[in-house]
């Protein structure tokens, strides 16, 4: 950009860039750095003052059982969140990708679920999986006496909460690869058929190499939003059954802060959690990006 | 796979995939008791007493919804297209390297999980006397979602020519009326891209309205489906409805405007 800038730089900054980024910082950066002020304290604000306490938050942290737990929960969740998607949407992509009108009657069916509410498709999966619901009542008709107790089951809850954000976020990952692979040139595919590639060798050679930009941003974007699981976990389990089986670390956060009042500590928690996810996000664009650029 | 297995496929596919969404259509045109005894069935005679129920239910739960959810999303969108495409325009045509700094600071914010800042953020709030307000709500929604709407734009106003504006200011335009006359017209699809994504996930937000408007100053479409999930307990047919009436606005708008909705994504794809 060696342009000679067009309007007087003050002007320009305070009449368009001033506003948005005034408000950026009140509601986001301040907040963020008050939060790692608070870290460093006991605040609680029905029991003022608020002392500073080092780093004693984080100590402790670590030591929590529940915050340990509660860490143990969102890696399950994001790691199944991560790739069960990731997978089912390119195998998805590629049984849709073709022309007609079938096909895009059938790719508003898979992305339908992107665009409701969390709190909605939670409501839903919570009816379904409900131990007296449909699901089991089907299992029941099948023959399976004791249908599992999807939601109410300490072993399986997790696994029902992470399978209903899959279902959510597959219709966002096969439009992402269904662009994907309108960018692969039929010509390249041909000429492999023609050098005698099966199928399978046209697809390891040359469409998935080609579809490296949607797989980094499936895998970002499934990342972010699984880290930060909250709806989910607050409509359908409410964190349980039994103690923290379902709780992730966003909706730990908001549990000590805003329900137990426990700010200092739950601002710790908060700030362990922006640096996983900042590290996670950086370490895997940077490692998917550069496969990009090898291609 | 050969021609005859793909759509076979396909079609497998998507209805075991379509299941929960059947469960929801179908119930909502049944009668509560038919919903219990048989979940799966195709409602015959269709009902519409649910719905009905909903809309006519006596604290006007549902209509209070609706005006505070438009409300926030699109007092939030307007804003939000204007002071981001404004933003935009500055990191696009502003050659000062501390620009790149500003860039970063606001890519950062893509990343930052509502949870971290949300305690805080109520405390700005109930400092400035805006906590439990629509406009304390759309002041949030602005600085969290600014980010998003300033890198659609900064990306297209980057592929509008300078000499354009050069051209415009010569001919004694003042720089507003340049950007809004001239250059805004031209990044209709980053506006529709910035409209489409916002619109949704603000009208869709479940954590921000529960936490900044709080129990009892007001409810979006969202937080009032969870609240009446609990007194509708027994009360399937209003609940299923609730959610059916509550998505309606986002589904008519979707298939309205699908190719745009699909362009936003991938173009945001191919581009990375």
């Amino acid at each position: 950009m060696g342009r000679k800038p067009i309007l007087p730089r003050v002007w320009h900054f305070a009449s368009f860039g001033a506003p948005g980024v005034v408000i950026y910082l009140c509601f986001v950066m301040a907040p963020i750095l008050i939060s790692f002020g608070y870290s460093l304290t006991n605040h609680n604000p029905f029991n003022p003052p608020a002392e500073f306490v080092g780093l004693e938050n984080y100590r402790s942290l670590f030591q929590d059982e529940q915050f340990l737990t509660a860490l143990r929960v969102t890696t399950i969740l994001t790691v199944i969140v991560v790739v069960v998607p990731n997978v089912l949407g390119l195998g998805v992509a590629l049984l849709l990708d073709r022309k007609g009108w079938l096909y895009n009657v059938l790719r508003s069916v898979f992305f339908t679920p992107v665009i409701l509410s969390s709190v909605v498709v939670s409501i839903i999966w919570t009816k379904l999986l409900d131990d007296r619901g449909p699901v089991n009542d089907a299992l029941r008709a099948l023959g399976v006496e004791h249908p599992p107790g999807w939601l109410s089951d300490p072993d399986l809850a997790l696994y029902s909460v992470a399978s209903i954000v899959c279902w959510q976020m597959l219709g966002f990952c096969v439009v992402v690869y269904l662009a994907g692979l309108q960018g692969v040139p039929a010509e390249l595919l041909e000429a492999a058929e023609i050098d005698g590639a099966g199928p399978v060798r046209r697809f390891r050679a040359v469409t998935w190499p080609l579809l490296a930009p949607s797989l980094t941003i499936n895998t970002v974007v499934l990342l972010i939003s699984a880290f930060k699981t909250y709806d989910y976990v607050k409509v359908v389990t409410n964190g349980g059954p039994g103690s923290g089986t379902t709780a992730t670390i966003a909706f730990d956060v908001l549990a000590t802060g805003l329900d137990a009042n426990h700010v200092g500590y739950a601002s710790a928690m908060a700030v362990v959690m922006l640096v996983i996810v900042a590290a996670l996000t950086t370490i895997v664009l940077r490692f998917l990006r550069r496969r990009e650029v090898d291609l | 796979m050969t021609t005859k297995l793909r759509p076979a496929a396909a079609i497998l596919a998507s209805a075991l995939f379509a299941v929960p969404l059947y469960y929801v259509l179908v119930n909502v045109f049944k009668p509560g008791d038919q919903i219990a005894q048989e979940p799966a069935s195709v409602p015959l005679p269709p009902t519409l007493t649910n719905i009905h129920a909903v809309l006519t239910r006596p604290d006007g739960l549902f209509w209070v919804s609706l005006a505070n959810s438009l409300l926030v999303t699109l007092l939030s969108i307007i804003v939000l297209t204007v002071l981001s495409a404004m933003l935009g325009h500055y990191l696009a045509r502003s050659g000062k390297r501390w620009t790149k700094v500003l860039a970063l600071i606001l890519l950062a914010g893509l990343m930052i999980p509502p949870q971290v800042i949300l305690i805080p953020v109520t405390e700005v709030l109930r400092l400035t006397g805006l906590m439990a307000t629509i406009q304390g709500l759309v002041l949030f929604n602005v600085g969290y979602y600014v980010p998003f709407g300033v890198f659609v734009f900064t990306g297209f106003i980057r592929g509008v020519p300078v000499e354009l504006e050069e051209a415009a200011l010569l001919d004694g335009a003042s720089r507003t009326q340049v950007f809004w006359r001239i250059v805004f017209p031209l990044l209709r699809p980053a506006t529709a891209s910035v409209l489409i994504f916002l619109g949704v996930w603000i009208w869709n937000d479940f954590i921000d309205p529960l936490i900044i408007l709080g129990p009892s100053q007001g409810t979006t479409i969202t937080t009032g489906i969870y609240r009446s999930i609990g007194q509708y307990q027994a009360d399937l047919g209003s609940v299923f409805a609730l959610m059916f009436l509550a998505t309606l606005p986002v589904l008519i708008f979707y298939l309205a405007l699908q190719k745009q909705f699909v362009k936003g994504l991938t173009g945001g794809a191919t581009k990375g």
